[in-house]
């Protein structure tokens, strides 16, 4: 039962924060600030971490493909792959911890800090005033992020490649620039625009119904919960976008 | 430059801790009740969660990977590149993202709420090393469990896998399994379970230390679950590629 009335729950305060968020503007500060620390605030996470995947999608293909003797593919494996799957993936599954952790948290902070009641005190909708810019700051900046992923990505791929492997640079270049498509990129982002809608909703939802009697453990379950939640969701969503683009 | 010192001062830190808790491993009193009482916990909470998370893995490789084997006309070739990917590969390092994303938050997030509240320093004052009673277990218990979880998520990956090759992408099942089993190889299942063992024992010591080092409020616990699930991840890519590079280099 306690699942069911929490899903219940989850349904009704991502209609509320739907209308919230597409018919009343944000708080024009608020925005900026959630959003230079959503966007900004993870580029050097992601930069490191997506240097790292590259190198890791040349080299772990590698020693598949040469099983069977396609090392030459590699340039439109670690392309078509990348850029479709795993870039997108990985900045909302990694940023999606990142930035979800800490909506839940702040968000969660405040709730049993009684600093949200002490908004409505005020007469100031805390959905309105907290949860709605910090959706539309997560929505912007993550196909921003995914995009700046695939070059970083492609870059470290190519150097993988290249430079360990000593593969041929040419018809690497070649063989990405003929089979990874605008199109391929701008899915990426698109689906990075929904796996960021969804990590902020259910983020800020773990952190606004944290209950208050239970403390500092609150915050670490809600905390918890928003990142394992995000990152399950993200993994899900993609399978079924991936289907329904390319299958 | 000051930032580079801390950072510096943080990763001595973290050595000095490991060392300390490797000691409190090999050494006498072990608290095993409370070590087999976690990996309980751990596993019931991350069966689901990590098994949702690298299933549809499986099938998005075989998604993506049907269109370009199909361009050379070689998409029986498919499975032996799922199973090794999966095997060695997406399994393990996913699981262990998973796990930390699971156990290792609720891990710091437990160390740090008993911080704050002061039952740590409680502990102290009972002459029970806080190391020894809240840290090693947590360790150990991550130890075990990542690999435990990643047997079942490699035949979860494999099996969507095959779901999405077969009967929706139209690949012969005979063809699918030989070659799946032509290809992997055993050397392929330990080099995975292995891996997890590494990042499974990453992620219970920086869960540790994170944990025992949180601030004062309840901000700094969902802090330290926060930085605890990130800092492992940047750990697991990193430790991943390192033996990517060294298994290459060994030929195997």
């Amino acid at each position: 039962m306690g699942l069911i009335s929490k899903l219940i729950e989850f349904v009704r305060f991502t209609l509320l924060a739907l209308r919230l968020q597409f018919t009343t503007l944000p708080p024009r500060d608020i925005l900026v600030t959630q959003t230079v620390d959503a966007g900004w605030g993870s580029l050097g996470l992601l930069t490191m971490l997506t240097i790292f995947a590259g190198l890791n999608l040349s080299v772990q293909s590698y020693g598949s493909f040469e099983r069977f003797g396609g090392q030459d593919l590699l340039g439109m494996f670690a392309g078509i792959g990348g850029v479709r799957e795993l870039y997108p993936v990985m900045a909302a599954v990694v940023c999606g911890a990142r930035i979800g952790a800490n909506l839940a948290a702040s968000l969660a902070n405040m709730k049993i800090s009684e600093q949200i009641e002490a908004l409505e005190v005020m007469a100031i909708d805390p959905m309105r005033h907290l949860v709605a810019p910090r959706l539309w700051a997560v929505t912007l900046s993550l196909p921003l992020l995914c995009g700046y992923a695939d070059v970083i990505g492609l870059g470290a791929s190519y150097v993988g490649a290249v430079w360990q492997l000593g593969l041929d640079g040419g018809s690497f270049i070649t063989q990405v620039k003929e089979q990874v498509q605008l199109s391929d990129l701008l899915t990426g982002m698109f689906k990075g625009l929904v796996m960021g809608w969804l990590i902020a909703v259910i983020s800020c939802f773990h952190g606004y119904t944290v209950a208050k009697r239970d403390g500092a453990e609150g915050v670490g379950i809600a905390t918890n919960l928003a990142i394992v939640h995000g990152a399950v969701m993200c993994i899900v969503v993609n399978l079924l976008l991936s289907w329904m683009i390319y299958g | 430059m000051t930032r580079l010192l801390r950072f510096l001062e943080t990763i001595g830190a973290l050595f000095v801790f490991a060392g300390g808790v490797a000691r409190a491993t090999f050494t006498a009193p072990h608290y095993w009740a409370e070590t087999l009482r976690l990996i309980n916990v751990l596993v019931l909470r991350c069966i689901i969660p990590v098994s949702l998370a690298v299933a549809p893995v499986g099938a998005v490789i075989s998604l993506q990977g049907i269109m370009i084997f199909k361009l050379f006309g070689a998409e029986r070739m498919l499975s032996s590149f799922l199973g090794t990917a999966i095997f060695r590969e997406y399994s393990p390092a996913l699981a262990s993202v998973m796990v930390a994303a699971q156990a290792g938050s609720s891990i710091a997030a437990r160390i740090g709420t008993m911080k704050v509240r002061g039952q740590i320093d409680a502990l102290a004052v009972m002459s029970v090393d806080p190391v020894r009673y809240v840290v090693v277990p947590g360790v150990i218990a991550c130890v075990f469990v990542a690999p435990l979880l990643s047997i079942l998520t490699n035949l979860l990956g494999v099996f969507s896998g095959w779901v999405f090759a077969v009967p929706i992408g139209g690949i012969d099942h005979g063809a699918f399994m030989e070659n799946l089993t032509a290809q992997i190889t055993p050397a392929d299942l330990w080099i995975g379970l292995g891996k997890c063992a590494v990042f499974g024992l990453g992620v219970g010591l920086i869960a540790g230390y994170l944990g025992l080092n949180v601030g004062r409020g309840a901000a700094d616990v969902g802090k330290a679950a926060n930085d605890t699930v990130v800092s492992t991840i940047v750990l697991i890519l990193l430790v991943d590629y390192a033996v990517s590079m060294v298994l290459l280099g060994a030929g195997l």
